[in-house]
């Protein structure tokens, strides 16, 4: 306790330089938190756009779909499986593929058809709440299709338009017909934004000749508490016959970039504080050397070496608390009002910019997370306990008569 | 999953290998180095393509894993440059048609009754389900030009005498595959035989040719069939029924309103 008063009237001692030091340290930290919130709100806009738009946290196949697609090779029985993954508390929404050509006027392209259950593609993913123009599908309009950004420009369509679709049916008839561009979506990802033509499943069944069977099925978690690979294992051991993929492993080069995402944010915080870790350790060193006679009365007077040193520990670490304080006062109001209000980087970046494949947002938010906040404030203890473990032990070892005549 | 549909090739197929494999009006000149008579033979087949003009009509029969099925077509050809493919039956797909004047592709589809224009990059895409491949579209170009041919047997196979060449592709030729083997008639070099072998030299497909007779006032194979060496048990078999050739068509034939016309 008297090692706690010692401390609070050594704070208030070197005024000036006291806080500078908790100036230096506060904005240091107030800084951090506003680039750990930034960050993990970029982060969370990416994961979103991959997994809450087009990818879902897992998907199903029948084997070898994925390295070599193809119309015949369906999940059967899909009914049922869909069942199981209800019942076994998974959300899930299956999907059609097929390879085709759109044209419109004299543009035409190569494009990935894609056929939608309306009702299950809601609890799985957004992409209704994703129109840039017109409406998401609808299952009474058998024409309306919904276009990814980059192809409605390949094809110079806008909402309203008809476009022509052919493509080889499941019987190898040539499948063509006329449809009307519903919706435009907004950027996704480089695959829907190039290839995507979504329609109604009842419609791709239709135009493709494909009766029953799915070619994927994109699960989510109904808990998000639940573990990604424990999830997946569980999902593998539910559907034995089929080919079960997490976000990570259909998407491994976001996944490393999340990873190294979360990587810079520490070595961020590192440099950082470096800094602040040196004008500490500056600091502290010469409020130890200015007051070695008046440590040396006090070792005198029957003060132990532990005792000095936890003096100086506490002396410092409340100078951190107080810094820490401020920091919060500074970081968390900013980072908060960046949540809501984004850093709107638009005119710098293209609308359709993607990083591994998957559509960022322009538009950057906050997110405050306890990551985001606490990450900053233990690194800030960690590396100032750091620099003033040198003075303090300094301090500790003094000899007390040579300490009171020190000059 | 994004390749690109392009009906074309397989019409294009058609077209190309009905005169690509005439049988030669002139003898091979006197005997000369084995390259020389290659590239004399490559030479006149490159130049028998050139039909001024011919009408036919083929059938075709697709099977694979999943379907078998049959369709006939009309085919018109004038020069290099021009043809049309129009196809008759199944009812379903029953005046589908394509034309090529140029670069240009386009092709009509009755059911939404609009014409698509084909771009140059999506001419070059596989036809979907079909076994032939994007290198059957650029047959536009003389096979002399992109590869160096070779004999590589000549003597007796199976009872006939026969003679085999190997063509290469020359370093900057921008082909697919990374060597053709083709096997003739010795005598009048009619065609038996067309290995494919991609870049790995993994053989790909393999081209047979049957039923010699007499179409047009020209001796060839009426039946091309194509067996993709991958998928076994799969094939797809062109039937020349009609062909006919040096006729006096018409430019308009082959006009965007002519390809709408059912």
């Amino acid at each position: 306790m008297q090692i706690v008063f010692f401390a609070l009237r050594n704070f208030n001692r070197s005024r000036a330089r006291t806080w500078i030091t908790v100036g230096a340290m506060a904005f240091a930290c107030a800084i951090m938190i506003f680039y750990a919130s930034l960050l993990e709100g970029w982060l969370a806009a990416m994961e979103k756009n991959a997994v809450s738009m087009d990818l879902g946290e897992f998907q199903i196949h029948a084997h070898t779909f994925r390295d070599d697609p193809d119309l015949y090779k369906r999940i059967t029985g899909e009914e049922s499986v869909l069942a199981r993954l209800e019942a076994a508390g998974f959300a899930a929404t299956p999907r059609l593929y097929a390879s085709g050509l759109a044209a419109a006027g004299n543009s035409s392209s190569g494009i990935e058809l894609r056929g939608m259950d309306l009702v299950r593609e809601r609890l799985v993913t957004s992409l209704d709440q994703h129109v840039w123009q017109g409406q998401w599908l609808a299952e009474e309009d058998h024409s309306g299709v919904v276009l990814g950004r980059r192809l409605a420009r390949i094809l110079n369509l806008t909402v309203g338009d008809e476009v022509v679709v052919v493509a080889q049916g499941a019987d190898g008839s040539t499948a063509n017909e006329l449809f009307r561009v519903r919706g435009i979506l907004k950027s996704v990802g480089e695959g829907v934004d190039r290839t995507g033509f979504f329609m109604t499943a009842a419609t791709f069944r239709r135009l493709m000749i494909v009766p029953n069977g799915v070619h994927a099925i994109v699960v989510k978690r109904q808990q998000a508490t639940e573990d990604l690979v424990q999830a997946t294992a569980r999902l593998a051991q539910l559907l034995p016959g089929y080919e079960v993929r997490n976000w990570h492993q259909l998407q491994p080069v976001l996944a490393r970039l999340f990873e190294m995402s979360k990587i810079s944010l520490v070595i961020m915080l590192l440099i950082t504080y470096a800094a602040v870790g040196i004008l500490t350790l500056n600091a502290l060193l010469m409020s130890v050397f200015e007051r070695i006679p008046e440590f040396g009365v006090m070792k005198a007077l029957g003060l132990s070496p532990w005792g000095l040193f936890a003096m100086i520990v506490v002396e410092s670490m409340l100078q951190v608390t107080v810094a820490v304080c401020l920091a919060l006062g500074a970081g968390l109001p900013l980072s908060m009002y960046f949540s809501r209000h984004p850093l709107d980087f638009s005119r710098f970046v293209q609308s359709s910019s993607t990083i591994a494949g998957i559509a960022f947002d322009a538009k950057w938010y906050c997110a405050v997370t306890a990551n985001s906040v606490l990450l900053p404030i233990l690194f800030l203890y960690l590396v100032a306990g750091l620099a003033i473990l040198y003075p303090a032990l300094k301090a500790a070892m003094l000899k007390p008569l040579a300490a009171i005549y020190h000059r | 999953m994004n390749r690109a549909l392009s009906p074309l090739s397989l019409f294009w197929v058609l077209l190309v290998t009905a005169t690509l494999f005439l049988p030669p009006d002139r003898a091979v000149s006197a005997p000369s180095p084995d390259e020389q008579e290659a590239r004399a033979i490559l030479l006149e087949i490159d130049d028998l393509w050139r039909a001024t003009s011919s009408q036919g009509t083929v059938r075709m029969q697709v099977k694979t894993a999943n379907y078998t099925r049959t369709m006939r077509m009309e085919i018109w050809s004038k020069g290099k440059e021009k043809s049309l493919v129009r196809i008759v039956s199944p009812l379903k797909e029953k005046d589908t048609a394509s034309l090529k004047t140029g670069n240009t592709m386009y092709t009509y589809l009755p059911k939404t009754d609009r014409t698509i224009r084909l771009t140059s990059g999506m001419m070059m895409s596989s036809w979907m389900g079909s076994h032939f491949t994007n290198d059957d579209l650029v047959k536009e170009s003389r096979l002399a030009d992109d590869y160096e041919p070779g004999i590589t047997f000549r003597g007796k196979r199976d009872g006939r005498e026969i003679i085999e060449f190997t063509l290469r592709p020359h370093p900057d030729a921008a082909v697919v595959w990374g060597r053709i083997v083709m096997t003739v008639t010795a005598q009048d070099h009619l065609p038996l035989f067309a290995s494919y072998y991609d870049e790995d030299n993994v053989l790909a497909r393999t081209i047979l040719f049957s039923e010699v007779k007499t179409m047009g006032g020209r001796l060839l194979p009426a039946v091309l069939k194509v067996v993709p060496t991958d998928k076994p048990g799969e094939y797809t078999e062109l039937v020349y029924e009609t062909l006919r050739f040096d006729l006096d068509l018409p430019e308009s034939l082959f006009s965007l309103l002519e390809l709408r016309r059912r």
